[in-house]
């Protein structure tokens, strides 16, 4: 739904995100908000953006594997580990800056994806979500056994700061100005990637893969492809994340975070990259206000406490994942396009 | 050669246990070809179910387990009423998506309800191990294993033989066609619950009898999937006979290859084994070869 007067004369011209100058004008003003916004923020806040940040890279390199290409994956949480543990090893053992260490640490947990995607050869539907779960399952018991010079073995690692040009980076800040940067150049890939030929071929595997080759398709190359971008997203999430906690161990990475960061995709809407931006926001939002409640409530009411808080918000979670499958299969992303086009047809609905 | 006969046993027996929680799968998947990610989950409620009728309502055994089951049966109805009624008709994908919510909510229902804290499970089949010859077998497992095998039977019958039965394997080849010969799709997702969630329940009484019930319970899911789809999900008996073997394989990895690899491998081992197995058949070793047309 564009405003009137809009005419493409090209076919790039319609597949372009921005159209209208005053669309582009309020992307940039929002863009230049975001690097602003820690001079206005506290420090609380600016760390649970800056998490924000750093899940979303991961939640969009699923939406990649799962909403696009269609290939369920209960292991994005190992492959997040593979990244943080490699960039770790990268920092502390070869001394590299984070620049260097981070996209490493993706490609290392890319690398590993190809290993846990190769069954996609011959394994179709949700047998291969056996892999994903296989992943899942090695990481920890992997991690400890390695021996311990490599990843420090069952005790984890703890990481240097931030280093750039000499500078040392240090504070919620800066940490988020850097998390910052690496989401919008890897929201920039996936949203490139969804109409890119790459990308058309992914959403024709999901569709249907058995139309998918007859339409020429190499569905092996493609299903390993949308695996190693997913997993490549994860790893950069990871080593971004290690930086962040400043230090790693291997019970932060469990099927239960694999799981969250499903629920989070489905919440925003598995079929755009928009959605898998909503679904942590929305998630981060519900977690810190039941949180909230929470504690506001177990101050008053003496039999609340720390141990019924967490898992309600669980039960917020699960019902909510559920009654968005149920009424808005699309999720939110459906809803924010249907607000939007309201918004650009007022006063008159009927056009 | 005791050793290796006393770990095959054991893995035996073992594998029958990962075969009643992969059966709960199959059953699930036959009637409404749903993969449901949460069964752990449910098994972790059924013990429950069956530690509350036990030790809150203070009933003996006789009762209680009977009364976990019939519990077990109404929560599958829930399930079924509220989470995957209202999904008919959408694509599996965001039906087996849903059951992803239902890890979420059922984790978190069983926090708030029951607490973290461990607590003792009562002792449901008698302790202490029987003697064949120099081997030793668990008796709560072997108790178990035989009732696995009489609910493969029962059910592989149910399936096989029974209108019913034949009516669900109808539901699961194809929705829109069962509906047009007269089948009620309804019924077929009802019953499919009810046996998945009271099979499931009976999993967690053979698994927990004797032992400790937390949420850690809810682990044997992500083991036994695996299981029902070296079987194939479609196959009733394929499922236990899975079971057994990656049970076996399982004991074997852990007394010859673990103390090379410091316990890592038993672990790994099952899941290596099954991926080999699914490259040469994908559909499992008894599933079905559904032929895909355009």
């Amino acid at each position: 739904m564009l405003p009137s007067g809009v005419i493409f004369k090209k076919y790039s011209g319609e597949e372009a995100y921005l159209v209208t100058r005053p669309q582009k004008l309020v992307f940039a003003l929002f863009i230049v908000a975001l690097f602003l916004f820690p001079m206005v923020s506290s420090t609380y806040l600016l760390g649970t953006v800056s998490f924000m940040f750093i899940t979303m890279i991961a939640v969009l390199g699923l939406q990649i594997t799962v909403g696009m290409a269609g290939q369920i994956n209960l292991g994005q949480s190992a492959f997040v580990g593979v990244g943080a543990y490699v960039t770790a090893a990268m920092a502390v053992n070869y001394e590299l800056p984070f620049y260097v260490a981070i996209p490493i640490g993706g490609l290392a947990a890319g690398l590993t994806s190809i290993l846990f995607g190769l069954p996609a050869a011959r394994i179709k539907g949700f047998y291969l979500a056996l892999t994903t779960v296989a992943a899942q399952v090695m990481f920890p018991l992997a991690i400890s056994r390695l021996p311990r010079s490599w990843f420090g073995g069952p005790n984890g690692m703890s990481m240097p700061s931030m280093e750039l040009f000499g500078y040392e980076i240090w504070g919620q800040q800066g940490i988020y100005l850097i998390n910052l940067c690496f989401l919008i150049v890897f929201a920039t890939l996936t949203f490139n990637l969804q109409r890119s030929r790459t990308g058309r071929a992914f959403i024709a595997i999901r569709e249907n893969d058995v139309v998918a080759p007859v339409m020429g398709i190499n569905l092996v190359k493609y299903k390993i492809l949308a695996f190693f971008a997913g997993a490549v997203f994860a790893g950069i999430s990871g080593g971004l994340y290690a930086y962040y906690v400043t230090y790693v161990t291997a019970e932060q990475f469990t099927l239960w975070l694999s799981v969250i960061y499903l629920g989070m995709l489905l919440i925003g809407g598995m079929t755009s990259p928009l959605g898998a931006i909503f679904g942590v926001i929305i998630i981060t939002l519900l977690q810190e206000t039941t949180h909230d409640i929470g504690g506001f409530l177990s101050d008053r009411i003496s039999f609340l406490d720390e141990s019924v808080i967490f898992p309600a918000t669980n039960i917020v979670l699960g019902a909510v994942i559920i009654a968005v499958l149920i009424f808005e299969p699309n999720g939110m992303v459906r809803r924010w396009r249907i607000a939007k086009a309201a918004y650009r047809i007022w006063p008159k609905p009927h056009g | 050669m005791v050793e290796l006969i006393q770990s095959l046993a054991s893995g035996v027996l073992l594998g029958l246990l990962y075969g009643i929680v992969a059966l709960s799968f199959v059953v699930i998947f036959r009637a409404s070809r749903v993969v449901n990610l949460a069964q752990g989950e449910v098994v972790m409620i059924g013990a429950f179910l069956a530690w509350m009728a036990s030790s809150s309502f203070g009933l003996p055994l006789y009762l209680a387990v009977p009364a976990a089951l019939v519990m077990a049966a109404c929560f599958g109805l829930m399930i079924e009423r509220f989470v995957f009624r209202p999904l008919t008709g959408q694509p599996i994908f965001s039906i087996v998506m849903a059951s992803i919510g239902l890890i979420i909510l059922l984790r978190g229902a069983t926090m708030v309800i029951w607490g973290p804290s461990t607590r003792p499970f009562p002792q449901v089949f008698p302790l202490g191990a029987v003697e064949v010859g120099p081997i030793l077998l668990n008796t709560t497992l072997l108790i178990g294993g035989v009732i696995t095998i009489a609910c493969a039977e029962g059910l592989n019958w149910f399936f096989m033989r029974t209108d019913a039965g034949l009516r669900l394997a109808a539901v699961a080849e194809d929705h829109t066609t069962a509906l047009s010969m007269g089948i009620s799709v309804r019924k077929s997702a009802i019953i499919a619950w009810v046996l998945g969630t009271t099979l499931a329940t009976m999993a967690a009484i053979i698994m927990l009898s004797g032992s400790v019930l937390g949420v850690t319970a809810a682990e044997i899911g992500f083991r036994a999937l695996p299981v029902a789809l070296l079987g194939g999900l479609e196959s009733v008996r394929g499922a236990v006979i899975a079971g057994v073997i990656v049970g076996m394989a399982e004991a074997l990895a852990s007394t010859y290859l673990d103390p090379l690899t410091n316990g890592a491998l038993s672990q790994i081992f099952p899941f290596i084994l099954i991926i080999l197995v699914l490259l040469i058949r994908p559909q499992g070793l008894f599933g079905w070869k559904i032929l895909e047309r355009i």
